[in-house]
């Protein structure tokens, strides 16, 4: 069907030209035909001329023999007679055979003595010369028969009647085969004026068919460029105005001679065609995006499998790549590059590749990984609402407004001098790790998370050489801008929620509760509980928390409230580091559950005990001082100096840490200061105790009548 | 505020470092930044220049900066002319600057108006950017400038 569509596309494509080969090949034969014919004829013309002008001749020879026939006669010249009556015999055949000839088409001897054929005259004119020759020659001939083969016997009287005869008729004779001659001529000329106009006419046919021919084939040339001119000036529009990067691959992995002008921006460097398109690959993306790319490439150029079932296998989707912007800063993009066949014939000849800048398709899908955690933290919100615990989130909501007011106040407060911008990261980074404490406790995720990447990145800043610099107080706002936006949500729904649960605050207006109530306790141990066992579960250990916490609820809010945030972070600090794994355990013949304890003691005159012990690894000095030196903190010779006590102080300065790795609970050197202060806060001491591999409890003194008796009261 | 990231703001703060130390040799340095919220206001300074946008985002940034500041400037510029009209339009001068980085940060796809200069009363910032604008304070020589970046995605 296509074969014979192409067929017929080509004799409707050249129609033109073929019909005028059709029409010279037709008009050239019939030319030649026809001048085949009329060389014929003239040649049968001349035959006929030749041979009437022969006639004209044998008749003035037959009427010269027979007059010297009768002298010789006369003279008695027997060799003259002889001679003349075989000369007589001679012509008189031949003119009476050339005659007949004439008359009916017949082969005679022509001029030089071979046999010719002589056409039949065909003019009414020479038909009635011819006639009337042979009126007179019938006779004439009559006369001549007693004299002719060689007949001797012939009388004086009939050769003196043909003599005669013959001068009577000589001159008519000659008359009528001139006139035989001239008509031929006549014929002969019209013939050959025939054949020049058909000559010529054949001439003006070619010419005529061969310009046909050009303006045709000239015509057709140039309304076919005109139709590639306008294909490719379309084309080119097309590649010049088309968004996404289009150009054909061929088997050899080079670019074609045409592409998309937005090709060389999207991959972000100038393009050459037939440039090394794998070669391009190579730079933009890692080794094992390339490796398979080039998999994939070389799969769709072979012809084994179908291109419907390996475009699940195209690795060149979403591909990060960095380029340079119109103001020559390195940006990132994301480009999708789609492969399509293309065919000739069953053949494939190419590859055709689109490339999509697919930027705001990655952006958009990441703002709606941020609106799923959203809606997320919405649901966690929403959940501990029906669990009940509104007041503790609503104590927490309050909590991160104000840390997130107080790190503000210190950026606020920076003079971008490299001390007093340390001493602002660590504060900033003392609240962060408050936070995440808190949301950790609560286990509300989406800002616990946040913290925890917000720590990552202020861990970096205050190890970074150059310390921490005015770009990196504009990035921490950044930071606190998303802290802030995480916490407005959050805020919002509890307060939504709140509201529909029948739990909003009388006056309407969100403010710190009060106290921890009675009520409250269980929430708290719930919440250390259920920290406790996320974090072992983390980090593959195993640990039973036992909490004596009531003494909590007869404290002021706001010393319950720094006790807790406290034994959260002694609770993540005891679990990462003092507690180990059960095989460790089992090794040194310990359970291998661990236990950490927690409660609160009151010792009468609002003097009270807060603790937190497990039963772990304990605090050996013998390992800090390991660590110090293999950290590089401290020379062996320094820490050869100090004192054990000084070297176990050294576990709550801001920065330090034992931990091998950083991970969302402990590593990043944050914690036991934030403990010191708190507990220098609440105008408290605190006290350490351990034994290796067996405990470390940490305990804190303080008393509650030092802050004031009206404040006791009214809590 | 949201959506904007440390690359767009960097872009704003870039040109009135830049700005400065094209003409005087000397850069501005970032000395703080933070939001205005939680009772820590923005900080305004005797004269202001700010540039408004619209596009795919919305809102202004500002510049604003002491007298002293930039009388200085002007007579770093070689200036002698120091009258109020004067110094408003050096601070007009570096909010085209920060219009003009804006332009090839952001591209075609937000429209930016002129310069717009004022003589600003305290605390005259506070009354007119959005909550967690960011306040990038800036120091060149012995003075403090603000710049105020309060745009959002819309």
């Amino acid at each position: 069907m296509t074969e014979a569509n192409n067929r017929h596309s080509v004799f409707v494509r050249y129609r033109k030209i073929i019909f005028a080969v059709i029409l010279f090949v037709v008009a050239d034969s019939l030319v030649i035909g026809i001048n085949f014919y009329s060389t014929f004829k003239a040649n049968e013309s001349a035959v006929s001329i030749n041979l009437s002008g022969r006639q004209r001749m044998l008749s003035q020879r037959t009427t010269k023999v027979l007059l010297l026939l009768q002298r010789s006669v006369n003279t008695n010249d027997e060799a003259g007679v002889e001679r003349n009556l075989k000369e007589l015999d001679l012509a008189v055949n031949l003119f009476d055979t050339t005659l007949k000839g004439f008359r009916d088409g017949d082969t005679v001897t022509g001029g030089d003595g071979s046999k010719v054929f002589l056409t039949q005259v065909d003019t009414d004119i020479s038909r009635k010369i011819v006639e009337d020759a042979y009126v007179i020659w019938n006779p004439y001939l009559e006369r001549l028969r007693p004299l002719l083969g060689n007949n001797r016997n012939f009388t004086t009287a009939q050769l003196e009647a043909v003599v005669s005869y013959a001068q009577d008729n000589n001159l008519e004779v000659l008359r009528l085969m001139n006139d035989l001659t001239s008509d031929l001529e006549l014929v002969a000329n019209n013939r050959a004026r025939f054949l020049r106009i058909i000559l010529i006419l054949g001439v003006f046919v070619a010419l005529g068919n061969f310009s046909y021919t050009v303006i045709v084939s000239i015509r057709d040339l140039m309304k076919s460029d005109e139709q590639i001119t306008k294909a490719q000036e379309e084309t080119a529009e097309i590649l010049l105005t088309v968004h996404e990067g289009l150009f054909l691959l061929d088997k050899d992995g080079k670019l074609g001679t045409q592409f998309s002008a937005s090709l060389p921006r999207m991959l972000g460097r100038a393009i050459q065609p037939g440039v090394d398109f794998i070669a391009i690959l190579r730079e933009m993306v890692p080794a094992n995006v390339f490796e398979a790319a080039t998999d994939y490439i070389e799969l769709l150029l072979g012809d084994r499998v179908k291109e419907s079932l390996v475009t699940s296998l195209n690795p060149l989707t979403n591909v990060p790549i960095r380029v340079l912007d119109r103001a020559g800063a390195e940006t990132e993009h994301h480009l999708s590059f789609s492969f399509n066949r293309v065919m000739s014939g069953d053949k494939i000849s190419h590859l055709l590749v689109t490339v999509q800048d697919v930027t705001e398709q990655v952006s958009l899908m990441q703002r709606l990984e941020q609106a799923k955690k959203q809606s997320k933290t919405e649901v966690e919100a929403l959940l501990r609402l029906l669990g009940g615990d509104f007041e503790s989130l609503r104590q927490f909501i309050a909590n991160v407004e104000r840390a997130l007011s107080e790190i503000n106040r210190e950026l606020s407060a920076t003079q971008n001098d490299g001390e007093q911008n340390s001493h602002t990261l660590a504060n900033i980074m003392r609240i962060v790790h408050g936070v995440k404490g808190e949301a950790a406790a609560l286990g509300v995720d989406v800002l616990e998370n946040y913290a925890h990447e917000c720590e990552k990145e202020m861990v970096a800043m205050r190890e970074s050489e150059e310390g921490v610099t005015g770009d990196h107080m504009v990035r921490i706002s950044v930071l606190l801008e998303g802290f802030y936006e995480r916490y407005s949500s959050l805020a919002e729904i509890v307060e939504r929620f709140g509201a529909a649960l029948g739990k909003t605050n009388p006056d309407g207006v969100r403010r710190e509760s009060a106290r921890i109530g009675k009520t409250e306790q269980p929430a708290v141990v719930q919440q250390i509980t259920s920290l406790a066992q996320r974090i072992a579960k983390d980090q593959d250990k195993q640990v039973e928390v036992f909490c004596q916490l009531d003494r909590l609820s007869t404290l002021p809010a706001h010393i319950a409230q720094e006790l807790q945030s406290i034994s959260i972070q002694l609770l993540r600090n005891a679990l990462t580091h003092g507690i180990e794994t059960p095989a460790e355990r089992s090794a040194l013949q310990k359970p291998e559950k661990g236990t950490v304890q927690i409660w609160c003691e009151n010792h009468g005159n609002a003097q009270y005990d807060f603790a937190v012990r497990d039963d772990g690894r304990g605090i050996v000095p013998k390992r800090l001082r390991a660590h110090l030196v293999k950290s590089g903190k401290m020379s062996e010779e320094e820490v050869a100096q100090l004192r054990d006590e000084e070297v176990a102080s050294l576990l709550f300065h801001s920065g330090f840490s034992t931990a091998t790795a950083a991970n969302r609970d402990a590593g990043h050197g944050i914690g036991l200061d934030i403990v010191l202060a708190k507990v220098k806060g609440i105008n408290g001491r605190l006290l350490v105790r351990s034994r290796p591999d067996r405990y470390t409890e940490f305990r804190i003194e303080f008393n509650i009548a030092a802050r004031g008796q009206d404040e006791a009261v009214d809590r | 505020m949201s959506s904007i990231d440390e690359k767009d703001i960097h872009s704003f703060v870039d040109a009135v470092s830049v700005y400065f130390h094209q003409i005087t040799g000397e850069k501005a340095e970032i000395k703080a930044a933070y939001l205005v919220e939680g009772g820590v206001s923005a900080t305004t300074f005797d004269l202001t220049g700010y540039i408004s946008f619209s596009g795919s985002f919305s809102g202004r940034v500002y510049f604003s900066a002491s007298r002293a500041m930039v009388s200085h400037l002007l007579l770093m510029m070689k200036e002698s002319n120091h009258a109020e009209e004067q110094l408003l339009d050096a601070v007009g001068e570096v909010a085209n600057t920060i219009a003009g980085n804006a332009r090839k940060h952001f591209g075609s796809a937000m429209e930016i108006s002129v310069p717009v200069t004022a003589v600003t009363p305290d605390n005259w910032l506070d009354t007119v950017v959005s909550p967690r604008s960011y306040v990038i304070m800036v120091k060149w020589k012995r003075y403090k400038a603000s710049v105020v970046v309060d745009i959002r995605h819309e």
